[in-house]
């Protein structure tokens, strides 16, 4: 067995502990686990991207065509994760743009939509859509975006709901009840969309 | 038990598990989080743990301690290394009683900006031996081992890491405490072993060492963990001639495409990269043809093998960095190793992502320039310097300002592009200098942040006051080593406010150091500021400014709490002018649309530094009062 999960996001989004949830997660279950982290400068908005590896693996780092699933935050962010993607992965795209500074003058300089989507496709990953701040919102968190997207994920890669409930709440001191709803949100979302 | 740990919270477990006493360290990117997670369980261990003031003062305390006969760490990036090499030589070669680790964390891929110095040298040059992790597990093993080797042999010894071991976090089993006796600190006079008086003592020390060398090499070669680690292994496969040889953290990615491929090929690991285990390396050779020797940084171990082959008087075919199969530069990804493989068995292995998708998304990809936080009180300083220097009628790029290690060298970046330099801790200030005595007429200032002038900017300040230089030095004092993540130094006001140390105050070192020309400034005051820096900048000596403000985000965990700021949307013109002078990522802009005109917006996340009231030039910019 093994799984690979690749995450990206700016600083602030939540992304690291993403990852930790998804790797502990791992250690439950007894498996290897490997997870690696790039913080960078993420306390000053920079990007950040993690990499969580179960299963019978040696490296940390994802091989080129290999992750299972890629998450991605910000929407910019996940054109650097084009190459892991494993062909029929899946990539988990959350409807969110964050502007830097320099940017936010000029809006129209930010790649559109649409075409992030279509290298995707080239790439001959399977999309799921998801605007994770809206649900996050819906649940009464809006900062638990990285909770409904762990709920998305949580659906594709068949995890056990229950355990990697108590997960959250072995990960996530404050709000427990609004994040273990928005990350059942994110779950049926991504199940709806399987239908 | 497993537990999910970074090698550096692993090596803090082998710390823990091997009975140090006394550990002590200076925060470095990719070494700091040994120290960081071993600070808050000091008392319960009942052991001495520091930030030391810099590293060789933290190696000099640690070699103490071993010499008292206990065991003790030091912690540092490869660049501290650099500035604990002078004391680190000394002791070499007298050698310890107690055991003493100096874990030094190399960076290639350079995850913290910094030369990609491989530490490596250093072993050889000191003649002191060095273990190079491959993986979490042996962060744990290895300082029990080192300790072992360490007393075993009487000296002290390098436990070297590297970015993909420390920063990674892995499965490891823990909790296999070493049982110690309790050890009475004590130390025999021995001048000939403790003191450097003569050639002759000298040079029998050097022999010491060399004899300790050897005797981790005949000792240790064939040595196995607890948990079942070889420290150096080889592995033979029927019927190859094609061999690996690999040290370090590219492990993980060579046993990656070892199970991915399923190659046939022998291999060799050492764990031990000084000395090198040389025997093993000739029956290595003695039964390959073609060997691709995987190694991160610079090819020391290459070139040993190349010597052995030469020796043995075979004809091996070596690859490596010397025919340029892999590159000197950076971390070695699974590609990297994939390609070298490929070189070494001359087929193609796999192809990966299509290319043109690749330099397509590149070319969309958006750069996200770095910046101060919100809040951060640099911002505030390099903002009064640039406008001092406008009223002082200077045109930005004549003013040279030296910057230095730290948060503080943000002020490059845009919007300020004030510092023009970086170079090493403290070095601004005696770069500075050489501006000054090269002839630079126009004022030369040198920035600097606290921790880094406690460090090393303390003796080059010295020196600009006793040879009178014309000079303006900004010491940005926010209290803390915020870049690493927020280490105590000297002058750090702690956040629970309980501590055993005694501060130390910048000010006054710099009136003890002799500068008569001292102010300090709050860098929210920004007029105020402003008008001291022009002062500063005039005064004809050695001038020091000391910009003190607390860290923002440590401000914010101490519950400080200032004003916050609105923008009053009629009386904004949109103009942006407070976001492209102070690049706040506070601050959001709107651009017209059918409902309404531009204008900026000041989020919640909002300080109440208060600096963007300054730049508004229609004072659209309030103060909430009241929540309004």
């Amino acid at each position: 067995m093994e799984n690979n999960f690749y995450l990206i996001g700016v600083g602030g989004q939540g992304v690291i502990r993403l990852g930790q949830i998804i790797a502990d997660y791992g250690l439950e279950k007894d498996e290897k686990v490997k997870f690696f982290k790039e913080v960078g400068m993420a306390q000053r908005g920079g990007p950040v991207h993690c990499e969580i590896r179960i299963g019978d693996v040696y490296g940390s780092r994802i091989p080129p065509l290999s992750s299972d699933i890629i998450v991605v935050m910000e929407l910019s962010e996940g054109l650097k994760s084009l190459e892991f993607i494993k062909p029929g992965g899946t990539v988990i795209l959350n409807r969110k743009r964050i502007y830097p500074i320099d940017m936010m003058t000029h809006p129209e300089k930010y790649p559109q939509d649409e075409e992030i989507i279509r290298l995707f496709k080239e790439v001959k990953a399977k999309i799921i859509w998801i605007d994770a701040g809206k649900i996050a919102r819906e649940a009464g968190l809006p900062i638990a975006e990285n909770i409904v997207l762990l709920g998305a994920l949580s659906f594709i890669s068949s995890f056990d709901k229950e355990s990697m409930i108590n997960m959250l709440k072995k990960h996530i001191p404050r709000e427990l009840d609004k994040n273990i709803a928005a990350f059942r949100e994110g779950y049926k979302t991504a199940e709806g969309m399987d239908k | 038990m497993r537990k999910l740990l970074t090698g550096n919270e692993a090596v803090a477990e082998g710390v823990i598990e091997s009975g140090v006493e006394v550990v002590t360290g200076y925060p470095g990117t990719p070494s700091t989080e040994v120290v960081l997670t071993l600070l808050p369980q000091e008392k319960e261990l009942g052991i001495h743990i520091e930030w030391s003031v810099n590293e060789k003062v933290a190696f000099e305390i640690a070699a103490g301690a071993a010499w008292a006969g206990k065991r003790a760490l030091v912690t540092m990036k490869m660049s501290g290394v650099n500035v604990a090499a002078d004391s680190l030589a000394s002791i070499a070669y007298s050698g310890c009683t107690g055991g003493l680790v100096v874990f030094v964390a190399d960076d290639p891929g350079v995850s913290a900006g910094m030369p990609e110095e491989d530490s490596r040298y250093y072993a050889k040059s000191m003649v002191v031996p060095m273990l190079d992790l491959a993986s979490q597990q042996e962060c744990l093993d290895y300082v029990k081992f080192a300790f072992e080797i360490s007393e075993k042999i009487g000296g002290p010894i390098f436990l070297r890491s590297t970015t993909d071991i420390s920063h990674v976090a892995s499965d490891v089993e823990i909790g296999k405490k070493l049982k110690l006796e309790k050890r009475e600190a004590h130390f025999e006079r021995d001048i000939a072993k403790y003191t450097k008086a003569g050639a002759a003592w000298c040079m029998a020390q050097h022999q010491d060492a060399l004899n300790r060398l050897a005797e981790a090499s005949k000792i240790y070669d064939s040595y196995i963990t607890e948990s079942g680690i070889k420290v150096n292994e080889t592995h033979f496969e029927d019927g190859s001639k094609l061999g690996v040889i690999y040290a370090g953290a590219v492990e993980g990615n060579f046993k990656e495409a070892f199970k991915k491929y399923n190659l046939k090929l022998s291999w060799l690991k050492i764990g031990m990269v000084h000395p090198l285990p040389e025997e093993r390396i000739k029956k290595f050779l003695e039964k390959v043809d073609r060997v691709l020797v995987l190694e991160e940084l610079d090819p020391l171990i290459e070139a040993e093998v190349i010597r052995i082959a030469y020796i043995l008087n075979k004809k091996v075919e070596i690859l490596g960095k010397f025919d340029k199969t892999l590159s000197l530069i950076g971390n070695y990804s699974f590609k990297k190793i994939k390609n070298a493989l490929e070189v070494l068995l001359k087929t193609k292995l796999e192809s990966g992502q299509n290319s043109n998708i690749l330099e397509k998304a590149k070319k969309l990809e958006v750069k996200r320039p770095t910046s101060f936080c919100i809040g951060c009180p640099h911002r505030g300083t390099y903002f009064a310097l640039n406008k001092a220097i406008k009223n002082l009628k200077y045109k930005k790029d004549e003013i040279i300002i030296t910057g230095d290690i730290g948060c503080t060298i943000l002020g490059m970046s845009k919007p300020f592009e004030s510092c023009w330099t970086e170079v090493a801790m403290g070095a601004s200030i005696g770069l500075a200098q050489g501006f000054k005595w090269a002839g630079i007429k126009k004022p030369v200032i040198a920035t600097i942040g606290d921790s880094t002038f406690f460090h090393a900017g303390i003796p080059p300040l010295i020196n600009a006051v006793y040879q009178k230089v014309h000079l303006t030095v900004i010491i940005l004092d926010n209290g803390w080593t915020a870049m690493t993540g927020f280490e105590e130094n000297p002058g750090t006001i702690n956040l629970n406010g309980v501590t055993n140390t005694k501060r130390v105050d910048v000010v006054e070192i710099c009136q003890g150091c002799g500068i008569e020309d001292i102010q300090i400034i709050d860098p929210y005051q920004s007029e105020k500021a402003t008008d001291a820096i022009m002062k500063a900048i005039e005064y004809p000596g050695v001038s020091v400014i000391v910009s003190r403000r607390e860290c923002a985000l440590q401000a914010k965990r101490k519950k400080v709490k200032f004003p916050q700021r609105k923008v009053n949307i009629d009386k904004c013109t949109g103009c942006r002018i407070c976001l492209s002078s102070l690049a706040c990522p506070a601050m959001v802009f709107h651009p017209k649309d059918a409902n309404s005109k531009a204008y900026m917006e000041i989020t919640s996340a909002c300080f109440g530094c208060g600096l963007c009231e300054f730049t508004c030039p229609t004072g659209a910019i309030e103060v909430i009062k009241d929540g309004k």
